[in-house]
């Protein structure tokens, strides 16, 4: 098919097809625009009644086995990486028009999502969020100390899972979720990536295009906050929970429809953090260590995923906390020249660091305000909101004092060292973090571990009863 | 202050201010736009910077201003925690990197508010004036005395010209509207009542306490403690019973506008606010039972900025107009900012606001990097950045929020300078908000204050 459509014999536009229980639809019938770049690309018109699968068909995948789902899941992950897939290889020609971030970082994220779908990962998973996974697969018996008989069961919820634009690996496991609870699933693309769960679904169609899993997903585009279609889809009729990830505009748009019977799972957006301790800052080595891996977590998804840390509370003296912001900006301009991601800042932050840096001994900067690379260092956390490759150290004499600025928006907390993790992270969930981690460990996470302070799946489904009387 | 600058800023009286054309005053506001960059380089820390950044040393041309001209956000750019824990010195010297005149030291260490602190610094010759940001940062504007003059000057002039209504003292001021109390603020108030005002009948306030910069910033405060967690439910309930109490003494504040506005019908009014103001006091005139054929057919009507957001129906300007019976042609309206110190007024006959020729602007692409490429004939559309250079406490270079179509060819007033089609919108509204990610700020945890 052809990737770009002409819009009366204007520029080409890149076109972004729907994809409905196995179905591709193409079209050019609505110009969008994505909101990071202001990229135009034509979608469907999109047809409600195929978006919304009637209640009275029970979900597809109820019956199939969570072992055959995460079989084909498996096949899934093998084929979405395997150098033959066009649908891959197109869709990552059509996401370099609209994503912010350069072609390199999200191909390398999204083929690193894809490892997501091994056997062990997806077990585990269901291991670890339900008592009883069986429950997934058939009516499970209960008996109560009254002698009360029972089934229950963990019944396939129906979803709109609203995607975020920063990290194509989202598509990937928000798939896999959807199928592991065997949900009836509708995917809301976001407009920097309405392209790769399309391609994943097309992927899993040409497995099987009959599949319950193919059956179950669907994947379309509209501008978030569309009233015209958002108070058409988001009804308990037609779904059970909305699954959203963001917060501001798109969450505030979400919640006007929130109502008995159609609940929200919200993935909070979250800032993160590091602590430094005066470890860090004994010996040169160990300050070129801590340095390495501050700017490791900084750099994630060149700092616009929720777990790249954005303010490095670092706990010493103003001399040494200096010299530290010096290597730590070092290592981040290293890292984004690596990555080729030159983006420059936007007007207003641009302003905002400048003020600061006419505030001389006040703050301190290292680099400048382009989008290599840069370190502000200041007593109290900057006003804005660190991101293009920036990062905050805010000196403090105690870790302590630190404490205080986790809030309820704090994800990560990046630690060093790691012995001093135990000490802290008691008061660290009081103000409302969700994870420590070892300072330079913010990617990796326990097989199957809780996110966003739950576990997801069991959040999904949809938990019905069978009573049978007393036994 | 330069020859060039002189001859532009002297015409601020001059009956044909707007006939010039672009390409008649385009040698001079270079020249004067140079004076200008001579002049302040050195003493701008903000503008040496930004000019040692760029490469420039002259002006040449008007593609040479671009990199120097001021994002309007430059003047939000302190940081809040100097305002939310009131380091008065620090926000000074903040002051001190965009304000071309030394500011000279106050006695910081018994300051309760900011308001205080306003007081002093205006005591010294230095006139602080805040944007009224409900949910996001407040600009801090300095002014100086040589400003608070020109603006004294310039805003009877814009209305005169703009409203065709000759300052006669024959008038009675009737305030529609809550008014900040910035200095400014204050003194287009006195220079208008002056002019227009009948010195027998005194000006009729709106009857709402002063709304300091302090009550501005309350807002901003406590939106930062909410966010840090630090504010307690007790002070939550505090500051949600005061907002109440607020609005009952604005609520009654029309009422008793709309009494006082019946009671002098017999008088020439002149009745000033911004829009949701004069629309909710004209409802409830006529709610009272009075309209047009109550009033002197020779009123006229001040206002002052735009919508604000405001939901008004579609007629609300006719409604207002029909009301105090108001002239067809006395629709007065002005294109200005607070980041600038003259306006723009709109004419009657074109119905386009008017670039004296003390203003210069700079049609820039949606990034504010660079200009458009025009010929300078016709109409261009793009972010509106303007050069005051009546300006003299701070830079008179701003990149506005705003998109706008400026035409140079003639108006159909007879005008030939540069002027403003009347559809400005600004960026923020046009782009809404379809983003959605996991990374995220504690401002979306954050709810009921907007």
């Amino acid at each position: 098919m052809n990737a770009q459509t002409n819009i009366e014999g204007g520029e080409p536009v890149v076109s972004a097809p729907f994809f409905l229980r196995g179905e591709l639809l193409e079209g050019a019938d609505v110009t969008q625009r994505s909101r990071d770049l202001g990229v135009t690309f034509a979608t469907p018109k999109l047809p409600f009644d195929r978006l919304v699968p009637p209640r009275t068909e029970v979900p597809p995948l109820l019956n199939v086995p969570t072992s055959e789902i995460i079989d084909f899941l498996v096949e899934t992950g093998q084929r979405l990486v395997a150098p033959d897939n066009d649908y891959v290889h197109e869709c990552f020609d059509r996401m370099a028009s609209t994503h912010i971030l350069p072609r390199s970082v999200f191909e390398a994220v999204g083929k690193h999502a894809v490892a997501y779908l091994d056997k062990r990962i997806l077990q585990a998973e269901l291991e670890q969020n339900f008592p009883d996974p069986a429950a997934l697969d058939g009516w499970i018996p209960k008996q109560d100390f009254n002698g009360r008989k029972s089934f229950v069961r963990a019944y396939a919820p129906r979803l709109i899972h609203v995607l975020p634009g920063n990290s194509p690996g989202v598509a990937v496991k928000s798939i896999a979720q959807g199928a592991l609870v065997k949900a009836v699933n509708l995917f809301k693309m976001s407009s920097a990536d309405p392209f790769y769960t399309v391609a994943i679904l097309r992927t899993m169609a040409a497995i099987d295009p009959n599949h319950a899993i193919v059956k179950s997903m669907s994947a379309a585009y509209w501008r978030g906050g569309d009233a015209a279609v958002e108070n058409v889809l988001y009804r308990s009729q037609y779904f059970d929970k909305i699954v959203a990830w963001g917060g501001g505009d798109a969450i505030n748009n979400v919640v006007k429809y929130l109502g008995p019977g159609f609940q929200l799972v919200s993935f909070d957006p979250k800032t993160s953090i590091s602590m430094i301790g005066r470890e860090a800052l004994e010996s040169d080595e160990a300050m070129e260590i801590a340095a390495e891996a501050a700017a490791s977590d900084l750099m994630m998804l060149n700092q616009e995923a929720c777990a790249a840390s954005r303010f490095q509370f670092v706990e010493g003296p103003q001399d040494k906390v200096d010299l530290f912001s010096a290597k730590f900006q070092r290592c981040i301009a290293e890292r984004a020249e690596m990555s080729g991601d030159i983006r420059p800042l936007s007007m207003d932050l641009k302003e905002e660091v400048e003020a600061l840096m006419m505030m001389d001994d006040d703050y301190g900067t290292w680099g400048r305000p382009d989008g290599k690379g840069l370190v502000i260092r200041s007593d109290v956390p900057v006003d804005f909101h660190p991101i293009n490759k920036i990062g905050n150290v805010v000196r403090v004499d105690a870790l302590d004092d630190a404490v205080k600025y986790v809030n309820v928006a704090t994800q990560t907390i990046g630690f060093y060292p790691p012995e001093r993790m135990a000490d802290y992270r008691d008061r660290l969930g009081a103000g409302g973090a969700q994870r420590v981690c070892r300072l330079g460990e913010a990617g990796p996470s326990t097989v199957g571990n809780p996110w966003d302070g739950m576990y997801p799946l069991h959040r999904f489904v949809h938990w019905m009863v069978n009573e049978d009387g007393q036994g | 202050m330069g020859a060039a600058i002189n001859t532009l800023t002297d015409m601020v009286i001059a009956e044909d201010r707007f006939s010039h054309s672009a390409a008649d005053l385009h040698d001079t506001q270079i020249a004067a736009l140079n004076e200008r960059f001579q002049e302040r380089r050195e003493s701008i820390k903000l503008l040496a910077h930004r000019a040692d950044e760029a490469g420039v040393t002259e002006i040449t041309s008007l593609d040479d201003m671009v990199p120097l001209l001021f994002p309007h956000t430059a003047y939000k750019s302190y940081p809040e925690s100097f305002l939310v824990e009131q380091k008065w010195d620090r926000l000074i010297k903040w002051l001190g990197t965009v304000s071309p005149h030394a500011i000279q030291p106050i006695e910081t260490s018994d300051i309760t508010d900011i308001d205080v602190w306003i007081e002093r610094l205006e005591a010294n010759g230095n006139y602080i004036s805040c944007s009224s940001g409900t949910t996001g940062k407040s600009a801090m504007l300095i002014a100086s005395e040589k400003d608070m003059d020109w603006s004294r000057i310039d805003t009877v002039q814009v209305f005169s010209w703009g409203s065709g209504v000759k300052p006669a003292e024959d008038r009675m001021m009737i305030g529609c509207a809550p008014v900040a109390s910035v200095p400014k603020n204050r003194l287009i108030g006195e220079a208008q009542n002056d002019a227009f005002a009948n010195p027998e009948w005194p000006r009729w306030a709106y009857p709402v306490p002063p709304i300091t910069v302090g009550a501005l910033t309350k807002m901003v405060v406590m939106r930062k403690k909410i966010a840090d967690g630090t504010a307690r439910p007790d002070e939550l309930a505090d500051f949600d019973a005061t907002s109440t109490d607020r609005q009952k003494v604005l609520d009654d504040a029309i009422e008793l506008t709309a009494d006082a506005i019946i009671a002098n019908r017999d008088k020439k009014l002149m009745v000033s606010g911004l829009w949701s103001g004069l629309y909710a006091v004209a409802k409830a005139v006529r709610d009272k039972g009075y309209s047009a054929k109550d009033f002197d057919p020779d009123n006229c009507i001040y206002v002052g900025g735009g919508l604000k957001r405001a939901q008004l129906p579609a007629d609300y300007q006719e409604f207002v107009h029909q009301t105090f019976n108001i002239p067809a042609d006395r629709t007065f309206q002005n294109y200005s900012m607070q980041e600038l110190n003259s306006g723009m007024p709109k004419c009657r006959e074109g119905g386009r606001y008017h670039v004296p020729p003390w203003i210069v602007p700079f049609i820039l692409n949606q990034e504010g990097d660079a200009l458009i490429p025009h010929d300078g004939t016709g109409e261009i559309e793009g972010r509106a950045a303007f050069f005051d250079l009546s300006l003299d406490g701070r830079w008179g270079g701003v990149i506005t929020g705003d998109k706008i179509s400026l035409d140079y060819a003639p108006c159909a007033c007879g005008n030939a300078g540069p002027s403003v089609r009347d559809n400005i919108t600004r960026y923020a509204d046009i782009q809404g908000d379809d983003k959605i990610g996991c990374a995220g700020t504690v401002d979306a945890y954050v709810r009921g204050l907007s």
